[in-house]
């Protein structure tokens, strides 16, 4: 299976003491290098305001990270983890090689544009000079 | 020519408008007639910043196209291209998902 990108975001309460969401990390990260995959970021946004309540809390404390695997039953195990810990009120995994790789296509688009336009600004000096020269 | 067009002036001033149209306009004298407004083109946002990629991780991008209740601005209100539109409507989505965007605000 060719490699996928995924982004994992989970929440704890707010009132988990750090070491405890540093544990959790750690046993995720664990689980994601036992099958062959590598977490390519970790971030802890920290407390945040959620825009909405969550089992009647305010705030939550946000982590970030970015999985590059290749093993598609990665993420069903991460989620059931994040799902049993009782620190965790919320998480979302999403996809997102497909976006990366569109992103990256159309960049490349947007560059090969750029790259043409003042080209043909220069040609068209080029061939009236050369038009020029042969009228003369 | 510019003494035809003299006498014509001096003769019917009423239907000024009509001769003055064909005539060169200036963009002061066209906003007089009948359209007194000329609503500005709202260009896309994503467009402008040349937007490959609209990321749900970023809240505060994301939040001027919503309405106060939470709903999702419609295009013709935005200005966004159908393209951005479809990109900024999924990662809306998601930001929900995680609690960084409301479903519905209020309380």
């Amino acid at each position: 299976m060719e490699e996928r990108v995924y982004d994992l975001i989970f929440i704890c309460r707010p009132d988990t003491p750090e070491p405890d969401v540093d544990k959790l990390v750690s046993t995720l990260e664990h689980a994601v290098t036992e099958k062959g995959s590598k977490i390519e970021k970790i971030e802890k946004w920290g407390r945040k305001r959620m825009a909405y309540r969550v089992h009647k809390l305010q705030e939550g404390f946000y982590v970030y990270m970015v999985i590059r695997s290749s093993h598609g039953e990665l993420v069903k195990e991460l989620e059931r983890r994040l799902k049993v810990s009782d620190a965790v009120i919320k998480y979302l995994t999403v996809r997102l090689d497909e976006e990366l790789k569109r992103e990256e296509k159309l960049k490349k688009i947007r560059e090969r544009r750029a790259a043409r336009r003042p080209r043909k600004a220069t040609a068209a000096p080029a061939a009236a000079d050369g038009q020029a020269a042969a009228s003369l | 020519m510019a003494e035809e067009n003299a006498p014509q002036q001096q003769q019917a001033p009423a239907p000024a408008p009509a001769s003055g149209r064909p005539q060169g306009k200036p963009p002061g004298g066209a906003r007089r007639g009948k359209r007194s407004f000329v609503r500005k083109k709202k260009v896309c946002r994503f467009c402008v910043d040349k937007a490959d990629f609209i990321d749900y991780k970023k809240a505060d991008i994301l939040a001027p196209f919503l309405q106060e209740r939470g709903k999702i601005l419609p295009r013709r209100m935005t200005g966004t291209c159908a393209r951005h539109q479809r990109w900024l409507t999924v990662a809306i989505k998601r930001a929900q998902n995680i609690a960084l965007l409301p479903f519905a605000a209020g309380r």
